[in-house]
Order: structure tokens, then C-alpha cells, then sequence
């Protein structure tokens, strides 16, 4: 779900900029109230480094295979600093692969990284619910929700970008139905993104909880 | 999975010779400039501009050949599907299959665009090596958490890659990737050990980072705070500053040239 270079008109690249460059503030200002913020950052680095090589692992769903797009896993484990994570993986994916691009990049990055922080937000509700729940069971939903709820906006984004950005008059019907379908056409992958995500949760809950629950990661409102 | 940014870095063209903050404003506003490209007669002398900057940088074609290939493919999807989508003016038909004047157009704009602007950030890219160019963010103004984070990232990509190889190898060796899947069904066992495989992948990466950190620490990471990494302006050239000008003025060329047409 990456836009490449050339699609979306300088307004619009523009307008990811800026809107990436607040996004990036809001999240350093985060960071920065942390006790300490330079903790974080090599913890940030190597789990994004990670997640970029995680990324290319693929599910196989004969006749083809699926690859993951991880955001909401992201979010959930790096919190304020997945905004960031996303927009360092984005960029090296731009100049070392040709991934994307540079003049799309601040877009690239909403798409990505605005599901990654909501994803992150859903999955902070976990410790809202009820104690008296199964928290296994709790955790695991908390984490099916961040995970497909991250790659459900972030393909609603993408297509409603591609779409309604297209330098040709469309018919207007006819892009809503471009936009619901191809949304629709990704609920397989949602669910499965979210599944994903509930079983790696609750094998880092089981081997090591820490980081889920790392304050590294989690800056204080 | 090559990583390696610098192979192309370190010749010596004019373009390499570019001071890298100049290089990263210039090249970035000629960039933005394509993007705001909507008019057709422009398509030509941005593909002049493109070609001439590319011939200045000395780098060989089959570089960019290479870069071309993957998101091409996105490019190729649009080809196909636009003409036939996108428009009013039907200018070809065969059936209920209709070719669009306007679709075409779009494709036509598109694909010249993709194609200069990818050039243009392939020239900034190989031209400039990896830490040059972290430099050049640095001074104009990238935070040191985002910057750090970059070059971290950047330096130990290439050994989680590696050892994700390794672990997947050694997973395959002791038979688990023996897919039971169906027909538009995944296999749960192998599910759950991609899930697993991925999770070891994060926890490996989680301890790796903290002795990173302790060995940062160290060596006096993190107790610098505010210090910036301002380079001074008035050391560049007065070439340098001069090709920054020229390019922005080519630049602004094409946005004038957009709004007047």
C-alpha cells in the first residue's frame, strides 16, 4: 500500500508533508516528556528494523500468498514511536528499493502510520476492561482489533487517495463503488492481519510481556 | 536482499561533487515541481531536464533500469486500467470495451511523471552517500530521535535480515514449513509458526537493542542534550550555491510555466 512517485498531484504530496510533519511533532512531543527519551530510540530502531524484515515474510493462501502489512502489530508494541518507525522504514524503503517515493512519502506515511497510532490507541482500551474477563482472551481481542483495525483504514486511505486522485473525470458512482470495492475486496486480509497480530501478541504476553508493556515506548500524557 | 546504498556513491561526477545540503533542496524542489506538472506540453522538456541531470550524474543506465523494475509494475496496472476507466471521449471501441481519450492522457501524464521523479530522487540517493545525506537532514533541521533512528535503523537491517535467513533456514531444516493449505485457505499450523518466528524475530531484535543502548550509553550517548549538528552555510562553494539557484529556478520554471499555461 505504498503510493509511488508521479500518482498524486503536488498538492496533494504537499499536504502529506505537512500533515506527516505535525503527526512527527505531536509524536516527538510524546517522546520528549519521557523520563528518559534517548532510551527509546535504539529500542525503536532495531524493532524497526525488525518489522521491515518481519514484512517480508508471507503467509501462503494457495493459489497465491499473503503479505503482511504489520502497522497495527506496530503500533501496538511502539506506541508513540511507531509514527516515527513508519516514517524511517518508508523512507529507507523509498531510496533502497524504489518503494514508494520520495515525493509521496509524507502520504505514505499517514496511511501507514495514522492506523498505527489508532491501533495503538485501541489496544491501551485493554486495560480498561473489566478485570474480572479472561485477560488472555481480552488481550487477544484487543490485539485482533488493533491489527485489522491498523490495515482496514490504512487500505480505505490508500484507495480512496488512488481513486478520488486519478487525473481523468471519473463518474462519480463509479468512484464510491471503486473505493467501497477494493476496501471490501481487503476484509479477508484484515482478518487475517488480525489474527496475526492476536497470536503474536500473546506468544511476546507469554515469552516476554515486557514488551508490551514497556514505558519506553508509552509517554506520559 | 542487497542493502548496501553507497555502491554508487562515491565517483566523480559533478553531481557527487554537489554539496549535499544544496543537492537535497535543489533536487527535492525540481521533484515537487514534476508533481505539480498537469499540462501535457510540459511533459517533454521535463523529460530534457531529467535526462540531462541524469547524464550529469554518471551513473549507469542499467541502475536505473534495475530501480524501474518493481514499481513498474504498479505503473503497468495503471496503463492497463485507466484508458479503460477514466474519460468520456471514447476514441476506440469493441464491445462494451471502450477506449477513453482522457484515460490515455492520464496514463501519458503519469507514467512521464513517475518516470522523472524517480529518476530525479535516484540521482540524490546514489549520488550521495548514506551518512552525507543523514548529515545534510540533520542540519536542515530533522530532530536527532528521528535522525538516530534512521541511521540505527539503516545499520542493523542488514543483521536482522540475516538472522531472520538464518532462523527461517533453520525452521525449514527441522521441517516447518510443511504447508497443509487449501485453496484460498490458510494453514493454521503454519500460521501460528510465521506468528512465532516473527515474535522470536522481535524479541531477539528487543535484547539486541538493549545492549546496544548500555554500549551507547557508554560512550556518552543521550548526555549531550540540545546539542545540534548545524554545519556552516558559509563554507560551501559559490558553485554550489549557484547550481541550488539554477535548479530552483528550473523549478519554479515548471510551476510558473503550469499556472500561465
Amino acid at each position: 500500500m505504498h503510493v509511488p512517485d508521479g500518482i498524486l498531484p503536488a498538492q496533494i504530496c504537499v499536504g502529506g508533508y505537512a500533515l506527516t510533519g505535525l503527526t512527527a511533532w505531536l509524536s516527538l512531543r510524546k517522546i520528549n516528556r519521557c523520563h528518559d527519551p534517548a532510551q527509546g530510540v535504539p529500542k525503536a530502531a532495531l524493532l524497526t528494523a525488525a518489522f521491515f524484515a518481519a514484512s517480508l515474510l508471507h503467509i501462503p493462501v494457495p493459489p497465491a500468498s499473503v503479505h503482511l502489512v504489520l502497522n497495527g502489530l506496530l503500533g501496538v508494541i511502539l506506541g508513540y514511536y511507531a509514527f516515527l518507525a513508519i516514517l524511517v522504514g518508508l523512507f529507507l524503503q523509498a531510496i533502497m528499493f524504489g518503494h514508494g517515493g520520495l515525493s509521496t512519502l509524507g502520504v505514505n506515511a499517514l496511511i501507514m502510520g495514522i492506523p498505527a497510532l489508532i491501533a495503538y490507541f485501541v489496544f491501551q482500551l485493554r486495560d480498561r476492561a473489566p478485570k474480572r474477563l479472561n485477560q488472555r482472551l481480552t488481550t487477544g481481542f484487543f490485539a485482533f482489533l488493533a491489527g485489522a483495525s491498523g490495515t482496514a483504514i490504512s487500505a480505505l486511505l490508500f484507495y480512496s487517495l488512488m481513486v478520488l486522485n486519478v487525473p481523468a473525470e471519473m463518474d462519480v458512482m463509479a468512484e464510491r463503488i471503486a473505493v467501497a470495492g477494493l476496501t471490501v475486496a481487503h476484509i479477508p486480509l484484515v482478518i487475517l492481519e488480525g489474527i496475526f497480530t492476536a497470536v503474536l501478541v500473546l506468544f511476546l504476553e507469554k515469552v516476554k510481556p515486557e514488551l508490551l508493556r514497556n514505558t519506553w515506548s508509552k509517554a506520559s500524557s | 536482499m542487497k542493502l548496501d546504498l553507497d555502491v554508487y556513491s562515491h565517483q566523480h561526477s559533478w553531481m557527487h561533487r554537489w554539496e549535499p545540503r544544496c543537492k537535497l533542496i535543489g533536487l527535492m524542489g525540481v521533484i515537487f515541481a514534476f508533481a505539480f506538472v498537469q499540462d501535457l506540453r510540459l511533459l517533454v522538456p521535463m523529460l530534457v531536464v531529467t535526462a540531462s541531470l541524469f547524464m550529469s550524474s554518471g551513473l549507469p543506465l542499467t541502475v536505473l533500469t534495475h530501480r524501474l523494475r518493481y514499481p513498474g509494475f504498479f505503473l503497468l496496472g495503471m496503463v492497463l486500467l485507466l484508458p479503460f476507466f477514466a474519460g468520456e471521449t471514447v476514441i476506440w471501441q469493441w464491445g462494451k470495451l471502450s477506449l477513453y481519450q482522457e484515460g490515455c492522457l492520464a496514463t501519458i501524464l503519469i507514467a512521464v511523471r513517475f518516470v522523472s521523479i524517480l529518476t530525479i530522487a535516484l540521482i540524490l540517493v546514489a549520488s550521495t552517500p548514506f551518512l552525507a545525506l543523514l548529515k545534510a537532514l540533520r542540519s536542515l533541521g530533522l530532530s536527532p530521535i528521528l535522525t538516530d533512528m534512521l541511521l540505527l535503523t539503516y545499520r542493523y537491517l542488514h543483521d536482522i535480515t540475516e538472522s531472520l535467513t538464518t532462523m527461517r533456514t533453520a525452521m525449514r531444516l527441522r521441517g516447518g514449513d510443511r504447508s497443509r493449505a487449501r485453496f484460498l485457505i490458510p494453514d493454521w499450523r503454519t500460521f501460528r509458526q510465521t506468528a512465532s518466528l516473527a515474535g522470536t524475530l522481535l524479541i531477539r531484535s528487543y535484547e539486541q537493542s538493549e545492549r546496544v543502548y548500555k554500549a551507547m550509553r557508554l560512550r556518552g550517548y543521550g548526555l549531550a542534550q540540545g546539542q545540534t549538528n548545524r554545519q556552516d552555510w558559509r563554507s560551501i562553494q559559490v558553485s554550489n550555491i549557484l547550481a541550488l539557484g539554477l535548479s530552483l529556478v528550473v523549478a519554479g520554471g515548471f510551476v510558473l510555466a503550469e499556472v500561465l499555461i
